[in-house]
């Protein structure tokens, strides 16, 4: 019996087993309060908010692509047989879009973790506050930029204090309540917003800063918001401050502005490698030879015709498809090779917005506006200079310049051209609120004109 | 804790060497057949309250010795009735009767068995002997059809992948739907890195597999078990000579079906009417030869001229059947199965080995599995008996990309007809020539391979504490260690441009269980039965990977990645999670007439939080054997009925993140430097999906027994739905992980087997089971009516009202007979619309079956045997997310289907088809245009064997020799007009992404020729 007893007791033993057997932690990510807990943490939470704004679906290519998809007015066709950037291209765009709606929720994602950091700034060190604190808000100010300008109706139209915008978000996102279900605010709000972030982040941030945002790519960005406000002075001043800071040189040709990972004429880049880092503008514009798609934008007649022969950027388009290079069709080369950075903005746009604003406001704030254009014309395009300038003459020297990187429908919205046969100011011509927004915001996104909304 | 099992085990160990070895005698004896007196061989002998048994030889003796103790012997053999008799009773003429029914079986329950009439609980059994030898990789693909409620569904006709089974509905939006997987008593894991390791497991060695459908079956599973538990229990030795069977087989495998896709001289036509059509929209008359170049039909006929490379498309010189190429003309199957049994009074085993080489129908797709089991019973004393049940695989399994990848080789019918394969100098043709990537480029120019090693075993201890009273302990560990190697060389898809890609991953799961418990089981008096349960487990699932990817190879023969030029990626990850669980049951009879079971087991899972960490999941049922009651036993028809009831709670934890409940941040790399990114919002009041089950059942017999049959209602109703619930993307997220709403599946299945000629020389039993389910989502979060999931490609969505994954989305109205435009209806269902933006949504499909039905029929005549089994799915719907490529009217330069030729042309025709407009999208979104009927009645098995007399098994000293030709999926009677109605397309299966066509491989329809030799 005493047997019995033994076995029954060490049995019962058996059936008891610990609680904190049943207490595992993840091994691939930590708690929230611990990301925010110190200086060396937030910092590595700023280069998360830059890999999240290095996405392919944002600034990582995607949206520079819409631009270019948007304006395309004969002058580029999308070819590829993804349908979702054929929608943007034939402005017949699909509220379901994934394309559409990666790059919304992305945005959002790159403001909430700059809303981290700027709720933690007080653990950073001193010495490092402020550039840590002017990056985060160039960051909120940039994806907030690049929302309004995208999926809200032009500034340009004349009812920015009254046309909806996106949400404007400041707080980070701990739980979801009841604030968590936020309305679009107006164009000009968004504006305002953008131009406070920018404005704070230009005077808290370093003049150098490797690839990461220094002051120059603040001010770089807030000339933009300017130009889209047509507020020619602040393009102005923002852009000449830019040069002046004078960390950033032209590219000596224009195939060294592309194609490189250490392009000194790119005021911010993406930093592409094979390790990390996107660069959809690769994947879609160059040919499977380099590591491309087929080919999936093909630039037409249209485009190359507005060139002057001999000009060095029209030489610099290629021909090819899939495997082969040297015949078919014509691709733009500034996306030709692969893992290279991405600039989001170069110095010779400075130039090129200086010039434009200094003409329309007779000024020459930095310098003449037909030095610049010149400047631009030579260096880059190996063309003579002009004797006199037209503002024409500086739109064209624009569009040629800056071509293929983004900024088609944007200066065809600011400047109010028809494009595809659509109005500057057409429904058509913005992007649809994901529909999957709409849905989970519980009533409170309203959908944009012309999709169904 | 673990300190103290280990003490637990020792202590156990030494108390067995204490215990003195018993006494015993020898007894023999013969069996033979009650009708006509001829020997059974094979017939099984156990020695009553011992697990000492021996088989009969072919004579009908047998002989053998057993405990001195031992009074009662019994005696069995499938097909009769179980007989007892005492030691001293006459045993050289016992004579077993032919039983006629199924309800004396021995059923395996959760921790313990049950005799098939005692039962409380709906559990369905199918024997391994009703589905040995069918030539498919997963035993499920063998199950399919063969138990009511059951659902399962193959992803495609690709070998080695997984299935889908669904028992009794879905119950989960977001957790898991399958069923819970227990082999000899061990929970095993159902996921791979690749893939699913449910073919690791040789289905030739499965004595029994044992659904267990309601709540009171499976409530003792508690948290593990609301989408049920497969027991699957496998082949246990037998005292006597020792036995050894060897199976071989041989096979042909084809598609079950072709879809006919447009000819070169279709493919022309209809692309440069598109393109004409398309100009003529854009106000150009291309042909006008002013007009035409810029024009659609320039652009169109350019790429024609492209697209045929070598050859001259104007006269039609190439026309490829893209579709013919996709497939392995020769893709065969071979399996040879060997294994022996035998043993004596103390120690019996099981050993088996096999191999089985089975290629897809796809090119490039094959899966193989070599693996071997023993399983050994000792004796060690009269109260202890340890044991071990072993299994060992090796699975290969050539893994072609998912569905939706251009390597999948069906993706080339979307390659254009005028293209020729080879350019003039033998070399296949790619991208600009092709369409897209030439799929065909695969066979020579990629090697993948995904091998998996399986260890699924257990070691086993039962003590006879006192007389009635045992303990069982188990340890059981399941091991995978999974190897995927990739390698593209330059001309493929994934080495173009880096000169060779290559990437190797390591997958190891170890998943370690324990189960520890009592039995006590005694009949008081003459009426009280009394069986208890009581005891705990614990388990626990490790996984790791790790992965590394490189490029730029040297030569295609140098692919792994130690001649990588760079390596670009690399990473290594783990995971866990446990169970803690303690589970109690009781079962009462009274009389033989009245039934009651309670049982309850407490869980804890690592996957909830502190607040919810543990769930108690109580059962009870009960039952009422009508038939034993003096009304009704001298009923001549009815010789069997019984009432049952049973409500239970069950819960499910799996499925979901491992940390769902926590708020997280992740690593995130930028510019060469570590990052970290918030990735996951908290929900610290995550709980457990909790699934509240009612069952009425009643089981029947008729003419003694002769016609059995149950026939049962449910319903299922699972609360606290698990779902990572869409939230604004405003937030920084997009999902949180809560629960939310609730779900309900209410059925009904009939289960009918009938005896029909019982003859010796000629019997033909037959069985029919047929189940209704209505899966119902019955609330979402908060006042949600619907979560919609027009994802531009498919429509899956969850709609309160409607059963999970309908398809809700734009209606197809059809085309305008006035100028060709797609029409769909708008919000008002009557209006309809050509822009496909102000398309209203509606529910337009349900991918969940109403019906599922089988039936099976044995039919024997002297040495032939054949046996078939049609399987049946009714009023589901398909979509094809790949409409939009395939049947657009010639959109873009994918080979169109047939029924594209239907397209309207001239004003005042009446067709289902648009216009065909080139790059216009004319009708492509995502609608019920290219949702389907799925219902489909398929001869799933067809299997005629001959056996060879005994007359000449003897005089070649052998015990059988049987010779058969199977064959599988051989006729499909359905309306779908895709490749084959059994779809669910891999890369987006899921519990709401159901019912989708993409490229997906059709089921394989094969021929086998299998001779088994038994000694």
């Amino acid at each position: 019996m005493k047997k019995h007893i033994i076995i029954i007791a060490l049995s019962a033993m058996a059936l008891t087993a610990c609680d904190k057997d049943l207490q595992i932690e993840p091994q691939q990510s930590i708690s929230e309060d611990l990301a925010l807990s110190d200086d060396g943490k937030i910092k590595k939470v700023l280069n998360g908010a830059y890999d999240a704004l290095s996405a392919g679906s944002f600034l990582g290519g995607d949206l520079l692509l819409y631009s270019e998809l948007l304006a395309a007015d004969g002058e580029i066709r999308w070819e590829g047989t993804y349908n979702q950037p054929r929608e943007v291209w034939n402005k017949n765009i699909l509220v379901t879009n994934s394309f559409v709606r990666d790059s919304w929720t992305r945005g959002y994602d790159i403001i909430n973790i700059a809303n981290n950091i700027l709720s933690a700034i007080d653990v950073v060190n001193d010495a490092d506050k402020n550039r840590v604190k002017g990056e985060a808000l160039f960051l909120r100010g940039t994806a907030l930029f690049e929302l309004v300008r995208l999926f809200a109706l032009p500034y340009s139209d004349g009812s920015a204090a009254t046309n909806l915008g996106v949400p404007i978000v400041l707080i980070p996102t701990r739980a979801i309540t009841e604030e968590s279900y936020v309305p679009r605010n107006t164009v000009a709000a968004v504006y305002a917003q953008v131009i406070n972030d920018l404005t704070e982040a230009e005077s808290l941030l370093p003049a150098k800063n490797g690839f990461y945002a220094q002051k120059s790519a603040a001010a770089a960005i807030l000339s933009r918001v300017y130009l889209q406000q047509e507020d020619y002075p602040g393009a102005r001043d923002a852009a000449n401050r830019v040069i002046g800071y004078n960390e950033f040189v032209l590219a000596s040709s224009y195939a060294a502005a592309f194609n490189s990972n250490n392009s000194r004429e790119g005021i911010f880049q993406i930093v592409v490698s094979s390790q990390d880092g996107a660069n959809d503008m690769h994947l879609y514009w160059s040919i499977t030879k380099y590591g491309g798609r087929t080919g999936d934008v093909t630039i037409l007649p249209k485009h190359l015709n507005l060139y002057t022969p001999g000009d060095a950027r029209l030489a610099f388009f290629y021909q090819g498809e899939g495997n082969t290079e040297g015949s078919g069709s014509f691709r733009s080369g500034k996306w030709k090779m692969q893992y290279m950075n991405l600039s989001i903005v170069r110095l010779a746009e400075m130039y090129l917005t200086r010039a434009e604003a200094n003409f329309r406001l007779g000024t020459s704030v930095g310098d003449d506006p037909l030095d610049d254009v010149n400047l631009i014309r030579t260096t880059h395009g190996g063309l003579p200079e002009l004797g006199s300038l037209t503002l024409a003459d500086i739109l064209l020297e624009r569009k040629l310049e800056l071509a293929h990187e983004g900024h088609a429908i944007h200066d065809a919205k600011r400047l109010k051209l028809t494009v595809d046969g659509h109005a500057y100011n057409a429904p058509k011509l913005v992007l649809p609120i994901p529909q999957r927004e709409v849905d989970a915001s519980k009533g409170a996104l309203v959908q944009n004109p012309g999709y169904g909304g | 804790m673990r300190k103290l099992r280990k003490l637990f085990v020792m202590g156990v160990l030494l108390l067995i060497a204490n215990t003195t070895l018993a006494q015993s005698k020898l007894v023999k004896g013969k069996v033979s057949d009650a009708i006509d007196g001829s020997p059974i061989a094979g017939a099984t002998i156990i020695a009553k309250g011992t697990t000492v048994a021996t088989v009969t030889e072919p004579d009908g003796t047998f002989e053998f010795s057993v405990p001195s103790s031992v009074s009662t012997l019994v005696i069995s053999f499938i097909g009769f009735t179980t007989l007892e008799l005492p030691v001293t009773a006459d045993l050289d003429n016992i004579r077993l009767e032919a039983s006629q029914s199924a309800l004396s079986e021995v059923v395996v329950v959760g921790f313990g068995t049950k005799i098939k009439k005692d039962l409380t609980g709906n559990i369905a059994r199918v024997k391994g002997e009703e589905i040995a030898y069918t030539p498919v990789a997963n035993f499920n693909q063998a199950l399919q059809g063969r138990a009511a409620g059951v659902f399962v569904e193959s992803n495609s006709g690709r070998v080695g992948e997984g299935v889908k089974v669904r028992v009794r509905g879905s119950g989960s939006i977001s957790a898991s739907n399958s069923p819970l997987y227990v082999i000899d008593g061990i929970p095993i894991a159902e996921s791979a890195n690749s893939g699913s390791s449910l073919p690791d497991i040789n289905f030739n060695d499965v004595e029994s597999f044992e659904i267990l459908k309601d709540a009171s079956a499976a409530a003792i599973y508690g948290s593990r078990a609301a989408n049920g538990v497969v027991l699957i229990t496998t082949k246990q030795g037998k005292a006597g000579a020792t036995r050894i069977n060897v199976n071989a087989q041989y096979g042909f495998n084809k598609p079950t079906n072709n879809r006919e896709f447009l000819n070169a001289q279709q493919y022309v036509e209809l692309f440069r009417e598109a393109a004409i059509n398309a100009d003529n929209i854009d106000g150009i008359n291309p042909l006008d030869p002013d007009e035409y170049e810029d024009s659609w039909l320039e652009y169109v006929e350019n790429r024609f001229t492209r697209y045929s490379g070598w050859s001259d498309w104007r006269n039609r010189e190439t026309n490829t059947n893209w579709e013919k190429l996709a497939y392995n003309d020769k893709s065969r199957t071979k399996i040879v199965d060997v294994n022996a049994q035998g043993g004596n009074d103390k120690t019996r085993f099981y050993i088996s080995g096999s191999v089985s080489d089975q290629d897809g129908i796809l090119i490039n797709n094959f899966f193989q599995r070599v693996s071997g089991r023993v399983n050994v019973d000792h004796e060690v004393s009269k109260k202890v008996n340890i044991g071990v049940n072993f299994g060992l695989t090796r699975t290969k399994t050539n893994r072609i990309t998912l569905d939706n990848g251009f390597q999948n080789p069906l993706q080339m019918i979307a390659l254009a007809p005028i293209t020729p394969t080879h350019d003039q100098n033998g070399n296949l043709y790619n991208t600009p020539v092709t369409t897209y990537y030439n799929g065909l480029l695969e066979i020579d120019n990629v090697k993948r391979s995904s091998v998996n090693f399986r260890n699924l075993g257990n070691v086993y201890l039962n003590y006879k504490i006192i007389d009635h009273l045992v303990f069982k302990t188990e340890l059981g560990l399941d091991i995978q260690n999974q190897t995927d190697n990739y390698y593209g060389g330059p001309l493929s898809l994934t080495g173009a441009s880096i000169n060779g890609f290559g990437s190797a991953d390591w997958y190891k799961s170890v998943n370690y269980n324990t189960n520890n418990y009592f039995n006590y089981n005694k009949t008081f008096g003459s009426s009280h039965d009394l069986d208890l349960t009581a005891g705990m487990s614990f388990q626990k699932y490790e996984s790791e990977r790790a992965w590394v990817e490189g490029q730029d190879f040297p030569v295609n023969e140098l692919n792994r990645l130690a001649s990588a030029g760079e390596i670009t990626g690399g990473s290594s990850t783990g995971t866990q999670r446990s169970f803690l669980s303690y589970f109690a049951r009781a079962g009462y009879k009274f009389a033989d007439k009245y039934l009651l079971n309670l049982s309850g087991r407490i869980d804890g899972s690592s996957a909830f939080g502190l607040d919810s960490r543990y769930g108690f999941f109580p059962a009870v049922s009960a039952g009422w054997i009508l038939s034993n009651e003096n009304f009704l036993a001298d009923s001549k028809a009815l010789s069997f009925l019984k009432l049952r009831a049973s409500w239970g709670l069950t819960g499910n934890a799996d499925g979901f993140g491992d940390f769902a409940h926590l708020g997280l941040w992740a690593g995130a790399k930028y510019n060469g430097t570590s990052g970290l990114t918030p990735t996951q919002l908290p929900n610290p009041l995550l709980k457990w999906e909790k699934s509240d089950q009612y069952d009425i059942g009643v089981d029947f017999g008729f003419f003694g027994n002769r016609i059995t049959g149950e026939l049962d209602y449910y319903n299922r109703l699972t609360r606290d739905l698990i779902y990572n619930v869409p939230i604004p993307g405003t937030s920084g997220f997009t999902t949180q992980t809560l629960n939310i709403g609730s779900m309900s599946n209410k059925g009904v299945e009939l289960v009918i087997n009938a005896n029909i000629i019982t003859g010796k020389a000629f019997s033909w039993t037959t069985g029919v089971n047929i189940s209704y389910n209505r899966n119902k989502i019955e609330k979402l979060d908060g006042d949600q009516k619907k979560i919609p999931g027009n994802d531009g490609r498919y429509l899956n969505s969850l709609i309160v009202g409607e059963s999970i994954g309908v398809f809700y989305g734009p209606k197809y109205a059809g085309v305008d007979p006035a100028n060709g435009d797609a029409l769909w209806y708008q919000e008002d269902g009557k209006t309809t619309t050509n822009d496909y933006n102000e398309a209203g949504d509606f529910v337009v499909g349900n991918p969940n079956p109403d019906y599922i039905a089988g039936f099976n029929n044995t039919v024997k005549f002297k040495g032939f045997d054949l046996a078939f089994l049609f399987q049946g799915v009714f009023g589901n719907q398909i979509q094809n997310g790949a409409g939009g490529f395939m049947s657009t009217g010639a959109d873009w330069f994918d080979n169109q289907t047939i029924d594209q030729l239907r397209r309207w042309q001239k004003p005042g025709d009446i067709t289902d088809v648009p216009q065909a407009r080139f790059y216009y999208s004319n009708g492509t979104g995502a609608s019920s245009r290219y949702v389907y009927d799925g219902t489909y009645i398929r001869l799933k098995t067809l299997t005629l064997g001959y056996s060879l007399p005994r007359s000449i098994t003897d005089r070649l000293k052998m015990s059988s020799i049987r010779a058969y030709v199977a064959g599988v999926n051989l006729l499909t009677f359905t309306k779908y007009p895709g490749w084959d109605p059994e779809v669910n397309s891999d890369y987006r299966a899921g519990n709401r992404n159901q019912g989708g066509d993409f490229y997906s491989a059709p089921q394989i329809k094969s021929v086998t020729f299998g001779l088994t030799l038994g000694f």
